[in-house]
């Protein structure tokens, strides 16, 4: 019932998201020189940014792009850890070892400056959508070695538990033994990986958009939003710049509790 | 006296450490053989020994287990699948853990049958009325089907897993403990089923166990697992001539002496002398 409650609240955020977006007479980028750092006005519910920009459009565009963005970096972070976690847990020992070897040098990796060296290579001239999506990528790239760990030992715990045996035992073929035991597990496996990688994502690009590394202007982030934080005239000004990071804070606790709610087989 | 269905002479290790030495046990149609022993006398590794599974657990088994005359071990895996389930079925110890969660009581059926046979639904349908019935869960149920294992109780799973591994009317049915998560009411009905079972079906069993009680209701003969080797067999007519350390600590372990367990079995059955009709008589060789 939570649950319940939580999802379609999350919904109704990303409606009036998209209503706004699409209602507004301004777009994400479009700046209105007559009224910069504007409090709230008939025209700029919110105000506006040091650019002139309508901070509503701009908030809910960024809540459009973070979630949608950590969403896919999840998808894709999954579905690797998935493919790698269940290949070693299935495999002969050398193999496991191999590639469990393989995901921790993944771990250790500086991904602060691989994230720097991975900008840095971009041109200078790269787009701002090319900029957006090559940041969710890397999350992506770097975010699987956790969760293959982890996907990895639900493997090994499937493949030793009894009902796998009892499966053997029974003469079940390796096809049946997936199709029959391993991808109805797999769900309860992957599912609160999935959850805890969201918000995780979302995070971790707010953080990277604050110190300039994430979603590139005039595309909106929260991390490119929350850099307005640091100039205090503007904090005193209006009370709106708040709106971008209470909108991050309730987005991520609705997150989150999806994550500690979910159901797993033991 | 007819061909043992099962016939082993077995060693088995994990890496470098020995488990199973000269493991010798000879089943024919119709017998069932008790075994027990304390933990880690290696009546697990037996098992698994005796599917081929112990590749399974990381160990490594040599000899022979013969089975209507084929050694599994020398098998490939291949092979050792079609056999696995049909000629010969597993009891699994613990019932709430050996059924996937996620899954249906039918999904299980289903797979386990598509196994061994390529018949279809109609087959599989009068096949698990016969076994459902036989294993007296509710065989026209389909809500009980649809159930998963976590809906249902300890007793009805395990009943559940005895007609998985009835399934293919296997000729060896071994059963690893099947009594020890259950309570002692449960445990007798099951006990009762299994001896059905056996007398019914002339199946070959092989019952390990940690209960003695259970042994001298169900079996004809006791063998004792001690240190991975087999101590002691005995016919449980003869058990009180058994004189392994091992085999006496296990009577003491018993609120009564063997001999009144003996006694109190005998006087429920009726036909005592020669419940299957089989000549008892040199019964240690076969061990």
């Amino acid at each position: 019932m939570k649950k319940l409650l939580t999802a379609v609240f999350l919904l109704l955020l990303v409606l009036v998201a998209v209503f706004t977006l699409s209602w507004s007479r301004w777009s994400y980028a479009a700046q209105d020189r007559e009224a910069i750092l504007a409090p709230t006005t008939a025209v700029h519910p919110a105000g506006t940014d040091e650019l002139g920009r309508d901070r509503l459009v701009r908030t809910a565009a960024a809540l459009l792009i973070g979630l949608t963005g950590a969403t896919l970096a999840a998808a894709i972070s999954i579905v690797v850890a998935a493919g790698v976690g269940l290949l070693a847990g299935f495999s002969p020992r050398w193999i496991a070892a191999a590639l469990m070897f393989f995901s921790d040098g993944f771990l250790s990796l500086p991904w602060l400056f691989f994230l720097m060296m991975v900008r840095s290579l971009l041109p200078l001239t790269a787009s701002p959508l090319m900029t957006a999506v090559t940041t969710f990528v890397v999350l992506a790239f770097l975010g699987w070695p956790a969760f293959a760990r982890a996907i990895y030992r639900g493997a090994l715990g499937m493949r030793g538990s009894e009902w796998m045996i009892q499966g053997r035992a029974s003469g079940l073929t390796t096809w049946q033994l997936m199709r029959l035991h391993v991808v109805p597990q797999l769900r309860s496996l992957i599912w609160p990986q999935f959850l805890i990688c969201v918000p995780a994502f979302i995070m971790a690009e707010a953080n990277l958009g604050a110190l300039g590394l994430g979603v590139g202007e005039p595309i909106p982030s929260w991390g490119a939003m929350l850099m307005e934080l640091d100039n205090t005239a503007l904090l005193v000004s209006s009370h709106w710049v708040y709106l971008p990071i209470a909108l991050l804070v309730v987005v991520l606790m609705i997150l989150e509790s999806f994550a500690s709610e979910v159901k797993v087989y033991a | 006296m007819s061909a043992p269905v099962l016939r082993v002479r077995l060693t088995a290790e994990y890496g470098k450490r020995s488990v199973l030495r000269d493991i010798c046990l000879d089943l024919c149609a119709g017998d069932a053989l008790g075994m027990v022993g304390s933990s880690g006398a290696g009546k697990t590794t037996l098992v698994m020994a005796l599917l081929g599974l112990l590749a399974w657990r990381g160990g490594k088994a040599s000899g022979e287990v013969l089975i209507h005359g084929r050694n599994l071990l020398s098998m490939t895996e291949r092979e050792v699948r079609r056999i696995r389930g049909r000629l010969i079925s597993l009891i699994p110890q613990s019932p709430m853990t050996a059924l996937n969660p996620a899954v249906t009581l039918r999904a299980h059926f289903e797979a386990a049958w598509r196994a061994h046979d390529s018949q279809g639904r109609d087959a599989l349908a009068s096949r698990m009325r016969d076994v459902l019935e036989e294993v007296q869960l509710p065989a026209g149920d389909e809500g009980f089907l649809r159930r998963k294992p976590g809906q249902i109780s300890v007793g009805q799973a395990q009943r559940v897993l005895i007609a998985l591994a009835l399934l293919h009317r296997p000729s060896i049915l071994i059963a690893d403990e099947p009594t020890s998560a259950l309570d002692p009411v449960t445990q007798a009905e099951i006990v009762k089923l299994l001896q059905q079972l056996t007398r019914r079906h002339g199946v070959a069993l092989l019952y390990i166990s940690h209960d003695l009680v259970s042994v001298v209701q169900l079996c004809d003969r006791l063998a004792v697992l001690h240190a991975g080797t087999i101590a002691e067999c005995v016919t449980i007519a003869q058990i009180e001539q058994a004189r392994h350390p091992a085999t006496l600590a296990l009577f003491g372990s018993l609120p009564v002496p063997v001999r009144v367990l003996l006694a109190h079995t005998a006087s429920r059955e009726t036909a005592k002398e020669d419940r299957w009709g089989r000549d008892l008589v040199s019964p240690q060789q076969r061990c």
